[in-house]
């Protein structure tokens, strides 16, 4: 036994730690989770490092607390470095060692993150473990350039026929939502993810949902609605609370991006919605203030257009030379009081490819969703959109522009010739076919072929309020009598001649059905 | 402005054959030419500033022990880090580490440990 002990002592006492040489640097001072930092004369831009708290504690105090503290390097100074502090701020104390990690802020992506709730950082919220992903991919990264991309040229389908008639959207778009609070800009996005499970696997994207500075009850909530839907079986999302550091709310469409440009570079197509980008702008206002940059209007700091511009100038459909995948971007701006005018709103609207307004006053008189068709424009969709939906919506935006004009000119007319009434009906029923509840996006063939029996008078028989639950009724009887007609329109995606003939006889028996 | 008086002075007054009694006599008569009298108590605090981070990251060594001392003063200098004596830290366990500005050596056994326990419980 004593042998033993003696040969285990001399094997301590021979234990020679082999230590490398590091850049560190010390605490200067600390507050609002942003730490200036003394020394790291070589740290980079966004580079990651480390709160050291084991460095001057007794081992066994090192061991009770020895989790570390992440921070990322913001401002490069001539005497040190400020850095925000990517976790508990209040463990961050004056004279704390702190580490270089060599590595520029990356999270872990990977398919096994499909149907998880991360943080920013990538790490799993949702207490199921871990997420499995070990591929570290920088959050921030160049966009591909004019090479490596082509044309948007497939449609991303909502389900929702406002938007897929008369604001198409392409994937690898970046459109914009856009509207006051409590108008339906997050349910138009949900009702995106809902409607994918519509497409085949193959041709599926895989969502990324990025909720920023939201309640969390808010989130929990959707969640537990895309899994009921079945959604998130093709979902990821990623949450920065408001409750979580000013960092992580700016971090998290990133960290969304970067995790869409995974599967974009896999060949996949991605839809990433960023919800929403002026609580992201707001986080940074906030950052950027304490770390000393100068303010600039309303406050923001100078590079708030460069810090949006460059978020979504990732969002691309890559050519086929670099697999063809696409990443969509559908950011969320919320606005006050219908004013887009304002500094966030008119940065990203000229960043996008084109945005859905959302108005307050269609949303109180029961529109919904409550587009604006007159501000709500595709600038790219257009060209990916199917040859069934350009057929059967090509006049709609045109007769709905005319309808509002006839119908704020009807409120002082008392006498209307035929013709004008006939129109106003006609834009009454169109409007009322628009109409959509939340958490019901339709599969496109449905919608083009409920959009067709609308704008060809098949609807005409009814009575302009009872159109909604016409519509109930002729989907109904197409899902019945149509399976033929509308497996044609999906896998064609045009409505032929022959198509046509078809689906105008089975819509006349409609009419004499719901007739009798 | 304090902050950059002080950051020149210093710079000065660690050139060399700098005379610090001179360099301060004609500080505060510039100060008093340009009515700047008042940045004075400024200029103070910054220096304190540059003083406090000067010590901060002034080359040190640490050993576990005070037999490892000679040992360590020897190693870090041969790494670039000289000091004049090492200071005896039980927290260490064995081994050493030293630090000069913003690099650090670290060979201690508690590094060792902690190293090992992160490997092993992440």
């Amino acid at each position: 036994m004593e042998s033993i002990i003696k040969r285990i002592e001399d094997e301590i006492a021979g234990f020679a730690p082999k230590g490398t040489s590091e850049e560190t640097g010390i605490v200067r001072a600390t507050g609002d989770g942003i730490a200036e930092i003394d020394g790291l004369e070589k740290a980079i831009m966004n580079e990651m490092v480390l709160f050291d708290p084991t460095f001057d504690r007794t081992l066994e105090a090192a061991l009770k607390d020895a989790d570390p503290i992440y921070g990322l390097v913001l401002n490069l100074e001539e005497d040190g470095v400020r850095a925000v502090i990517l976790g508990d701020s209040s463990k961050v104390y004056e004279g704390m060692l702190v580490r270089r990690v060599g590595r520029l802020l990356s999270i872990p992506v990977g398919d096994s993150l499909v149907g998880r709730v991360v943080n920013p950082l990538g790490e799993p919220v949702d207490g199921k473990g871990p997420t499995g992903a070990n591929i570290q991919r920088p959050i921030e990264s160049e966009a591909y350039g004019v090479m490596d991309r082509s044309p948007v040229n497939t449609p991303l389908h909502t389900g929702i026929k406002a938007i897929d008639a008369m604001v198409p959207i392409g994937r690898g778009q970046r459109e914009l939502i856009i509207g006051d609070r409590g108008t339906g800009k997050t349910t138009i996005a949900i009702d995106t993810i809902i409607n994918q499970k519509s497409e085949s696997e193959a041709t599926r994207p895989i969502c990324i949902y990025v909720a920023i500075g939201q309640k969390e009850s808010k989130t929990a909530k959707l969640v537990a609605e895309l899994s009921d839907k079945g959604a998130m079986d093709y979902t990821i999302v990623v949450t920065a609370p408001a409750s979580s550091p000013a960092a992580f709310q700016f971090l998290a469409p990133f960290a969304g991006a970067a995790i869409g440009e995974h599967f974009m570079e896999q060949g996949k197509d991605a839809v990433v919605i960023y919800d929403d980008l002026s609580k992201q702008a707001v986080a940074y206002r906030q950052m950027s203030l304490l770390l000393r940059r100068p303010p600039g209007r309303e406050a923001y700091p100078g590079d708030i257009f460069y810090l949006h511009s460059r978020l979504l100038e990732r969002a691309a459909k890559l050519s086929k030379e670099k697999g063809g995948g696409s990443l969509t971007a559908l950011p969320i701006i919320e606005t006050q009081e219908g004013d887009i005018s304002t500094y966030i709103p008119t940065n990203v609207i000229s960043i996008t490819d084109g945005q859905i307004f959302v108005l307050a006053n269609l949303f109180n008189q029961g529109l919904r969703p409550a587009i604006d068709v007159g501000n709500s424009v595709s600038r790219v969709g257009s060209a990916a959109q199917t040859k069934a939906m350009k057929k059967v919506s090509g006049k709609i935006k045109l007769e709905l522009a005319q309808f509002r004009e006839l119908e704020a000119f009807m409120q002082f007319a008392s006498d209307l010739d035929e013709g004008t009434k006939k129109q106003i009906d006609s834009g009454r029923r169109m409007t009322e076919m628009l109409k959509q509840p939340n958490g019901k996006p339709l599969p496109f063939e449905m919608e083009a072929a409920v959009i067709f029996a609308g704008v060809n008078g098949f609807l005409d028989t009814f009575a302009p309020e009872k159109t909604s639950e016409a519509e109930a009724r002729l989907q109904e009887y197409l899902t019945r009598e149509a399976t033929g007609v509308l497996a044609a329109i999906r896998t064609t995606r045009e409505i032929s001649d022959t198509i046509e003939k078809d689906l105008r006889g089975i819509l006349d028996k409609f009419v004499e059905r719901t007739a009798e | 402005m304090d902050k950059l008086y002080a950051k020149a002075l210093d710079d000065l007054a660690h050139a060399s054959g700098a005379d610090t009694k001179k360099l301060v006599a004609d500080l505060v008569k510039h100060l008093a030419s340009s009515g700047r009298t008042k940045l004075l108590p400024g200029i103070l605090r910054q220096l304190k500033v540059i003083e406090a981070r000067r010590a901060k990251l002034a080359p040190s060594v640490e050993v576990a022990s005070q037999s490892e001392s000679a040992h360590a003063l020897k190693e870090a200098a041969a790494q670039g880090i000289v000091a004049t004596k090492a200071q005896v830290n039980h927290a260490l366990i064995k081994g050493w580490r030293a630090r000069s500005g913003g690099t650090l050596i670290d060979r201690s056994a508690k590094r060792g440990l902690i190293d090992i326990y992160r490997n092993v419980t992440n």
